[in-house]
């Protein structure tokens, strides 16, 4: 209804596309273009965090093609089908082209940029009068480019002196930021994409990476091929396209990859494959809060409205280890994951042998878990004890899911308690040197961290936060247990989001701001393997459309802060960068000129002197290590430059299958989509090939509940209702007592039944493990 | 049965039930043109990767796109792939990372992307007898055979010399002119 009167204005107001520069339809105008008529220029894909690099064509203002850049490293001329599917994803008929604002009765009108600048400067004037710094927020992206995470940060803490600003990147990546802070005191990855041809053995953790990674996935059997002998080992809780590629698949009960973990790490130490020289030279023990109830799950009782459990970090030793592990035995740890002792000998041997590059690789399964930040620790712990890390060939490795969450979310730090390159507001000499390079009077920046993404629209819908604004997602189908989030456009709080297309996150604003999309504007993203990539605008963006950073700016222009921002309005994208640099330079995040990015395929920080580095910490590789050989963990100052083994035991999943719901509900994505569907969906190939949401079962569930391939099933949870098509021994195939739903259909939500238990550390919620049950509907 | 009657363009329209292909006088399937319109049809732009044009078959892809391809009777030819001797994509590669198979013909909303259109131009040559260029892009292409050999090759793209393997000896590829690495959009 909404979404139709919607359209019904953009057809008025929109007609023929307004950057096409004749009459002719688009169509017309493509006719006889030939490839050489094109103007080629580099940029990264927009999806995924692998960084794929294209080269985009383009005649009169559009994106007629791309071709995979086989100059591009990541993937030397291979695209997925998302990738090369991209230019459709900017033509969707109903782009939003103008800000438009909802009206009492509902329905959208249109105002101009500068009344709804006006506007949005009025709200945030009031709620920060009425309510101060803290009834205000912003909800941003690892999609959002590293200009407009910039722009955010800068604008929310040194302008409203504000922290309530996060990122969907909670939602997917913070079990990372927390894994890699509490074990080498700074973010992301020693290692790097060419392990994929120098590795031995690959172990995924829980990783789907034929289907979200595929490029990446791609080199590791080209490495296979290339090498016999390479081996693929996958854990995981349901059997996907990944497995088929599989010489050892280890399945185990949700939850349990933290039992599976310490029982490798049992075995390890009982059989002595430990590299002692290693961890006496550069590892130290330390042990957190283990209290199952003191530390719950952020989602019951009196942690359902706000979380803020923090962990506290205990010196110990190694004997401590070896007592711990002793609660691990492999009959302990079959028990609690069903994974055979052989099996878990099988991984024990290979992580354990000296002679062969062992890479880990994991993303949400481990990541969107209530013990993330655990099970990153444990992952990195088994890397430590064997010392095969920050060696080429040998490294645990988080892979990415947004094409920006390293570049934007992490690096430039716009998470709630985040400041640039590896800083934390709750320290008050990585504040002063934020207010320093902000030329910001000191006390500007608050010291209290704000709120992460759950609580933040937790505070929103209890009317704490008065004002929001989402830039660049879509909260409406990703974030868990939505039922908690609905609400009615008009309830006395203002919701402003800015995007490309109308979504269910659009339908709940007050205020709609049309956002440009990837080449449309200026940008740059940072994946995986920290290579940053700067891209031109290559094409005009439709109608009124802007970029997210403006948007920022110009509002914090209206609010009298421009002395943020004080740079040419037609070019302020490299001096916002040259600033943003500084906090990186000679402390290990040093990230190359905007000069340099402008003219490479990217480059891997730290760049000292122009030069890239492939693996941190490492000697011969990282300039910041002095020693000959070996590793330097030179960033973790709080344990002598040494990296952290951390005790960390199993603990059960928040909520298991019982009687009443007896099956596992699992969630997550397809190669085919993008997050929320709201791009892909309108690429008429990608939604063909998969047009809706699915139920996977598992053969024999499916004959016991009488439910045939193609039936409609009703899928209940605690706390939501879905019927869903079944499908069997599709692509992915669970086992008896799971499904698997994908998120990214926002006509059949699937976080209506997901739970909002959240990771006690990095606060990312889990939504891999909720229980449901089951009825044939027809 | 004439060669051009097992393209893999038939092959397609048989099994998806596509719209009757067009005709000549004769009642014949008017093979080239329908070659070249399902050729288009099958690809976002030229230079995609096309989607598949028959239903999941539940098979593996190259338990008949091997390297000698598979003739079904009554359906058609299943040609080889193009990209056996791409790194990376070799063999038991996932094809349906790049090719999609259609589950629906419905669209979500509508589009008005319109991409490069195909190009099935001829090679240059230097001059008479010398031998062409190649008029398209090779990156991933490298199995020449898979469309210029074999029953799947149109009469027109069909090499005279199938014996000769080392085809880049002689044909020369156009490299990707212009990509701009610095510099704003004019
Ligand atoms: S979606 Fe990911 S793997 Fe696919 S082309 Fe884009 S960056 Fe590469």
């Amino acid at each position: 209804m909404e979404r139709r009167g919607f359209l019904k204005i953009l057809g008025a107001t929109g007609g023929a596309l307004a950057f096409s520069n004749t009459e002719l339809t688009p169509e017309a105008q493509a006719q006889g273009v030939r490839e050489k008529d094109l103007r080629w220029g580099k940029a990264p894909c927009r999806y995924c965090g692998t960084g794929c690099g294209v080269e985009v064509g383009v005649k009169d203002g559009r994106v007629m093609a791309v071709r995979g850049d086989a100059a591009a490293s990541v993937n030397k001329g291979l695209l997925c089908a998302k990738g090369y599917h991209l230019p459709a994803m900017l033509y969707g008929e109903d782009r939003l082209k103008q800000p438009m604002r909802r009206g009492a009765d509902g329905s959208l009108q249109p105002l101009s940029w500068d009344q709804a600048l006006d506007l949005i400067a009025q709200k945030y004037k009031e709620a920060l009068a009425e309510g101060g710094p803290e009834s205000v927020g912003m909800y941003g992206s690892g999609q959002w480019t590293i200009f407009d995470g910039y722009a955010a940060t800068k604008w929310m803490r040194g302008g409203l002196r504000s922290n309530n600003l996060d990122p969907n990147a909670r939602l997917c990546m913070s079990s990372a930021v927390s894994g890699f802070m509490t074990q080498f005191g700074s973010d992301e990855p020693m290692g790097c994409y060419d392990d994929f041809e120098l590795g031995d053995d690959f172990v995924l953790w829980g990783n789907n990476m034929a289907e979200m990674h595929p490029v990446l996935f791609s080199r590791i059997l080209e490495n296979k091929r290339s090498r016999p002998g390479t081996r693929i080992v996958e854990l995981a809780t349901r059997r996907t396209p990944t497995s088929d590629y599989a010489d050892l698949y280890v399945e185990f009960k949700p939850g349990s990859d933290l039992a599976i973990a310490n029982g490798i790490l049992h075995l390890l130490f009982a059989k002595k494959k430990v590299a002692t020289a290693f961890i006496d030279e550069n590892v130290v023990v330390k042990r957190g809060i283990e209290d199952l109830k003191t530390i719950g799950y952020g989602c019951y009782d009196e942690q359902a409205e706000r979380y803020t459990f923090e962990d506290k970090a205990e010196p110990a030793t190694w004997k401590d280890v070896e007592s711990f592990l002793a609660d691990y035995s492999p009959a302990k740890v079959q028990e609690l994951s069903g994974v055979p002792p052989a099996q878990l000998e099988a991984l024990a041997e290979l992580y354990g042998n000296p002679g062969r590059g062992t890479v880990s690789l994991w993303c949400m399964g481990v990541n969107q878990h209530v013990r993330g930040t655990w099970m990153n620790n444990l992952i990195t712990d088994l890397h430590l004890v064997t010392g095969k890390i920050g060696r080429p060939g040998a490294n645990p490795f988080s892979l990415t899911g947004q094409p920006s969450a390293c570049g934007t979310a992490r690096e430039v730090g716009t998470l709630s308690n985040r400041l640039p390159a590896d800083r934390v507001v709750t320290n008050p000499e990585h504040r002063a040197e934020a207010e320093k390079i902000w030329n910001l009077a000191p006390g500007t920046i608050p010291a209290k961290p704000g709120h992460h993404a759950v609580d933040l629209f937790r505070a929103f819908m209890r009317s704490e936060v008065k004002v929001l604004w989402i830039q660049t997602t879509n909260p409406a189908v990703t974030l868990p247990n939505l039922a908690r989030f609905d609400r009615k456009p008009g309830d006395g709080r203002f919701l402003i989001v800015s995007d490309i297309y109308p979504t269910p996150t659009t339908d709940l604003a007050d205020l709609i701001l049309p956002s440009a999309a990837w080449v449309e504007r200026e940008g740059m993203f940072g994946n995986s393997e920290r290579r940053t990539q700067h891209w031109h605008q290559q094409v005009p963006p439709p109608g009124e459309a802007k970029e997210d950073a403006w948007q920022i700016i110009q509002v914090a222009k209206k609010m009298g802060m421009g002395s943020l921002f004080p740079w040419p309005e037609d070019a302020w994208h490299e001096p916002m960068f040259e600033e943003y640099r500084k906090f990186g330079l000679g402390n290990g995040k040093d990230l190359a000129s905007y000069k340099q990015l402008e003219e490479t395929r990217g480059l891997r920080w730290p760049v000292v002197d122009g030069k890239e580095t492939r693996y941190r910490y490492a000697a011969g590789h990282d300039p910041y290590v002095k020693k000959k050989a070996g590793v330097h963990f030179y960033r973790a100052k709080g344990n002598g430059e040494k990296a952290a083994f951390w005790i960390r035991p199993y603990h059960p999943p928040a909520e298991s299958p019982d009687q009443e719901y007896p099956f596992w509900l699992t969630t997550g994505r397809v190669l085919e989509h993008w997050h929320s569907g709201s791009m892909t969906r309108r690429v008429k190939q990608l939604h063909q090939a998969v047009p809706r949401a699915y139920v996977e079962l598992n053969r024999v569930d499916a004959t016991e509940l009488g439910i045939n391939p193609g039936d409609k099933v009703r899928l209940k949870s605690r706390r939501g209702v879905l019927e869903l098509v079944a499908e069997i021994d599709g692509r992915g195939r669970p086992p008896r007592g799971t499904v698997f739903v994908p998120f990214f259909d926002e006509g059949l939500l699937v976080n209506r039944l997901t739970l909002d238990a959240m990771d006690n550390i990095s606060k990312e919620p889990d939504y891999k493990k909720c229980a449901v049950r089951i009825e044939r509907v027809s | 049965m004439s060669r051009a009657g097992w393209t893999p363009w038939l092959l397609g329209a048989t099994l998806l039930g596509c719209p009757a292909a067009p005709k000549d006088e004769a009642g014949r399937p008017a093979v080239e043109k329908t070659a070249a319109v399902d050729r288009a049809e099958r690809r976002a732009y030229d230079g995609a990767p096309p989607v598949i044009p028959h239903p999941n078959l539940g098979a593996e892809c190259v338990g008949c796109h091997h390297p000698r391809g598979v003739q079904i009777e009554g359906l058609g030819y299943a040609p080889p792939s193009p990209h056996e001797k791409t790194s990376g994509l070799s063999e038991r590669s996932r094809c349906t990372q790049c090719h999609l198979f259609r589950q629906s013909d419905e669209l979500f909303r509508s589009n008005q992307f319109a991409g490069l259109s195909q190009n099935l131009q001829k090679g240059e040559r230097l001059y008479d007898g010398a031998p062409p260029v190649i008029p398209h892009d090779v990156l991933m292409r490298e199995n020449c055979a898979a469309c210029h050999d074999g029953p799947a090759a149109r009469e027109v793209i069909r090499t005279p010399h199938p014996e000769r393997v080392r085809c880049r000896q002689c044909h020369l590829a156009v490299s990707r002119e212009g990509t701009t690495l610095a510099g704003p959009a004019r």
